[in-house]
């Protein structure tokens, strides 16, 4: 089992000044201790944001022309472009020379396909959007000097130092974790190896210890667990205000299991209810991720939210105007966090609105679900969509 | 309706009773019925074709235009005559030391929006005496059962050897019953046909048809300014029939170098193809376009754009409500299409169309061809890559009865085969 690590820190600017007094604004928003949402600040921010990466990135200013826009025709931060977050495995998208490169975060695939590349020149904003987004819809109960044990299912960040997930548990772990928190996956090809029966009797003794714990980690490492854990009909019911992160898909992978069947079978064998399972919707080109509200908002309904600084569009792929209300439209990120390449992603997820509600108190924001993929999909009869076969 | 695993196994007993009255019928009355039926289906008057071009836009998405033209192509060589050449072909060529039998049972996974397979794939086990359980395709939940009742009416008891049922691909139940049968056959993506495949009796005979794909090769004469906009409207109708639904569908045309300083054919092509499926959709609509194709088409756009903005020589075809796209690609190398008339326009070195097929050649089904001299030695290449039909232009969407689907006869991987060698 691997032990925990401490990130790498640091910030680099290679002198640019505009860039650095853009950071500067950024990350004084995420050092906040309360969040608002600011349209306006936001706005203003992202404007500025986008004229820079406008002037330092050709290839996006270009793709700005193709659209016919530029900072002198974009009124709002929702006329700003977005790229389709496959571009990152086109494209080299950077707001600063090469040479100033500090990480590569690559999102997951094999040697055969292309791989996503977020390049980043600084972890400082990346590290500074994902600590209080995790710790508000994590660890909401957790005291500012508070830690808990975290149990990590995914490598870690030394033995996979191009996994922005690796990178992000390694900074909770720092943040929150208690000295017994630790990673169980080793890494290797096809996601790595779980590391079944370490984790196994980690959660025994937690079971015994009786305090509350997170266990996070992609969401095919848990059905692999619980695959595990039905076949020699174990069971470990964790201690009550345990919580579970769950994360990413299951394409590619030999099992696909809905959500909801995922957090019975959890409850199940580990004893955590659903109400206390997270799903978290992030990707590794974009430095901020959105969380379930189920810990932060309990009662609520269960919807994606995420920090101020990181704005969702929803839009219909026909009209590139935002998606009617309650229907189904692209979820279209707008990150800030992203300061050194493009801060506006389109993914490749449809996703709908979940309205606010109102609650004693007041009003809750609205969030967002991400839609499954189309009933019928898999039955496209004999012709190929682009995505079932990878180039 | 959607059937439960007790209906399904109903409906397979219900076969077996059925089964009995076939065993003293003779397969030339049956190739006749059926060969009457096809004929039925043919008349440009059809009310079998009426009843598809009504209930399959509303079922599939298609536009009515694109579902009357493709069944009226598609349905024009499939005549009676053809099934009897059919059945002449594959089963009389076994002579009279062979016997073909259907199995006890055929139980036929249909998946896909487009009615012509669906139509075979319902007729081949009948041919061999094998009563037939279908499963409808998620996407096409009309085709099966107008099948049904056309053939109620040309052969009462010929349909009594066909039973539809429904059920999403998950229910783990109702696939377990109708994976009792004795031969399954079975379309859909290789996980799905693995799939299937693994929950099949051992003993069972299995027909599994993978997710395939179709391009077109132009060479040199095809490109010349004379022909290049009658090509172009071919391939244009290629691509427009069905919407790029089917395994016919080309995705993607590689234009073979031609003479030094014709450099540009393929940006000619790609042009010329844009403007052939722009006024294609006056006569054949695309039709309705969910958020999640049109979400693939938009990104698959966008990434072009983003590539060419990046410095990469890429030209894009297409206007904004994203009717159709034709992306001018700067070479051969193979990338997917997000399908709903979008197509690939690559430029081809000589000697390069093996190399730049590879990555394509297990999934290849047809390819469209035309401008070259050695007409020939470019089937003969294209065969040995992997292609399982070779044709011209235009007529992509109009295969043959007796085509050979994924490289299988049509009959025979659906028959036992009893040798008997008596003096």
């Amino acid at each position: 089992v691997a032990g925990r690590e401490a990130p790498e820190r640091s910030v680099t600017r290679g002198g640019d000044p505009t860039r650095a007094a853009l950071d500067e604004k950024v990350l004084t928003w995420m050092r906040e201790p309360s969040w608002s949402r600011d349209d306006a600040r936001f706005d203003a921010l992202a404007r500025e944001l986008f004229a820079f990466q406008y002037e330092r990135c050709d290839a996006y200013r270009r793709y700005c022309g193709a659209r016919g826009r530029s900072p002198a025709t974009v009124r709002e931060w929702r006329d700003i472009p977005a790229v389709p977050a496959g571009s990152f495995k086109e494209v080299a998208l950077r707001c600063f020379p090469e040479e100033l490169e500090r990480a590569t975060f690559r999102t997951s695939g094999t040697s055969t396909t292309r791989r996503g590349e977020l390049h980043l020149d600084t972890l400082a904003l990346y590290e500074a959007s994902l600590l209080p987004t995790i710790r508000r819809f994590l660890f909401p109960d957790l005291a500012a000097d508070e830690r808990m044990r975290v149990l990590v299912l995914a490598p870690a960040a030394r033995a996979l130092p191009d996994s922005s997930l690796s990178h992000m548990f390694a900074c909770t772990l720092e943040a929150v974790g208690t000295r017994d928190s630790a990673f169980f996956v080793e890494a290797g090809p096809d996601g790595g190896t779980l590391l079944v029966d370490a984790l196994v009797a980690a959660l025994h003794d937690a079971a015994r210890a009786g305090a509350p714990m997170a266990l996070c980690g992609t969401a095919f490492a848990f059905v692999h667990l619980l695959e595990v854990m039905e076949a020699a009909n174990e069971t470990r019911l964790l201690p009550a205000g345990t919580r579970i992160m769950e994360t990413g898909g299951f394409k590619g992978r030999r099992r696909e299991l809905p959500r909801d069947e995922l957090y019975t079978w959890i409850g199940r064998r580990l004893g955590v209810p659903s109400t206390q399972i997270v799903n978290q919707y992030g990707m590794t080109e974009l430095g901020s991720q959105f969380y379930d509200s189920v810990l932060v908002e309990p009662g609520g309904p269960r919807r994606k939210l995420g920090p101020p600084w990181a704005r969702v569009r929803l839009v219909d792929p026909l009209t590139g105007a935002d998606a009617a209300p309650g229907a189904p439209g692209v979820i279209t990120i707008h990150d800030l966090a992203n300061t050194g390449s493009v801060a506006a992603v389109a993914t490749a997820d449809l996703g709908v609105l979940v309205e606010g509600v109102l609650v004693e108190g007041g009003l809750l924001e609205p969030g967002f679900e991400v839609l499954g993929r189309e009933p019928g999909a898999e039955e496209r009869g004999c012709s190929i969509a682009a995505d079932v076969m990878l180039a | 309706v959607t059937s439960s695993p007790d209906s399904v196994r109903q409906a397979r007993k219900r076969l077996a009773a059925a089964a009995t009255a076939l065993r003293n019928r003779s397969r030339a009355r049956t190739v006749d019925s059926l060969a009457a039926l096809l004929d039925a289906w043919r008349e440009p008057a059809s009310p079998w074709q009426r009843r598809l071009v009504d209930a399959l836009p509303a079922a599939t998405g298609f536009s009515p235009e694109n579902v009357a033209a493709g069944l009226a192509r598609g349905l024009a060589p499939w005549t009676g005559d053809a099934l009897r050449r059919l059945v002449e072909a594959e089963l009389g060529g076994l002579g009279g030391r062979s016997l073909a039998f259907g199995f006890e049972q055929t139980s036929v996974m249909l998946a896909g929006s487009i009615p012509m397979p669906t139509l075979l794939s319902l007729i081949a086990p009948l041919l061999l005496h094998s009563p037939v359980l279908a499963r409808s395709s998620a996407r096409d939940s009309v085709t099966a059962g107008v099948f049904h009742e056309s053939l109620r009416v040309v052969d009462p008891e010929l349909a009594d050897c066909l039973e539809v049922v429904s059920f999403a691909s998950g229910d783990a139940g109702c696939v377990q019953a109708f994976l009792e049968a004795d031969c399954v056959v079975a379309t859909g993506s290789d996980e799905t046909v693995a799939a299937l495949r693994s929950g099949a009796r051992a003993s069972a005979r299995f027909v599994g048809y993978g997710h395939r794909l179709s391009i077109a090769v132009l060479g040199p004469g095809a490109l010349a300014r004379n022909r290049l906009s009658e090509v172009a409207a071919q391939l244009a109708l290629d691509v427009a029939l069905w919407d790029q639904q089917g395994c016919l569908s080309p995705v993607a045309v590689y234009c073979a170098a031609s003479e030094p300083g014709e450099k540009h054919a393929p940006d000619r092509l790609a042009e010329a193809l844009a403007g052939a499926l722009q006024s294609i959709e006056a006569q054949l609509p695309l039709g309705r376009l969910s958020t999640e194709a049109a979400a693939a088409v938009r990104r698959e756009r966008d990434q072009a754009v983003l590539r060419r903005a990046a410095g990469a020589s890429i030209e894009i075809h297409g206007e904004d409500a994203l009717r159709f796209t034709v992306v001018r690609e700067p070479d051969a190398s193979w990338r997917p299409s997000p399908l709903h008339r979008f197509v690939r326009v690559h430029p081809l070195e000589a000697g390069a169309l093996a190399s730049a097929l590879s990555p394509i050649a297990r999934h290849l089904a047809g390819v469209a061809v035309a401008g070259f001299g050695d007409r020939a030695g470019v089937a003969r290449e294209l065969a040995g890559v992997g292609a399982s039909r070779i044709c011209a232009p235009g007529s992509l969407q109009v295969p043959p009865l007796d085509w050979h689907h994924d490289g299988m006869p049509v009959l025979l991987p659906l028959a036992r085969v009893a040798d008997v060698e008596m003096p």
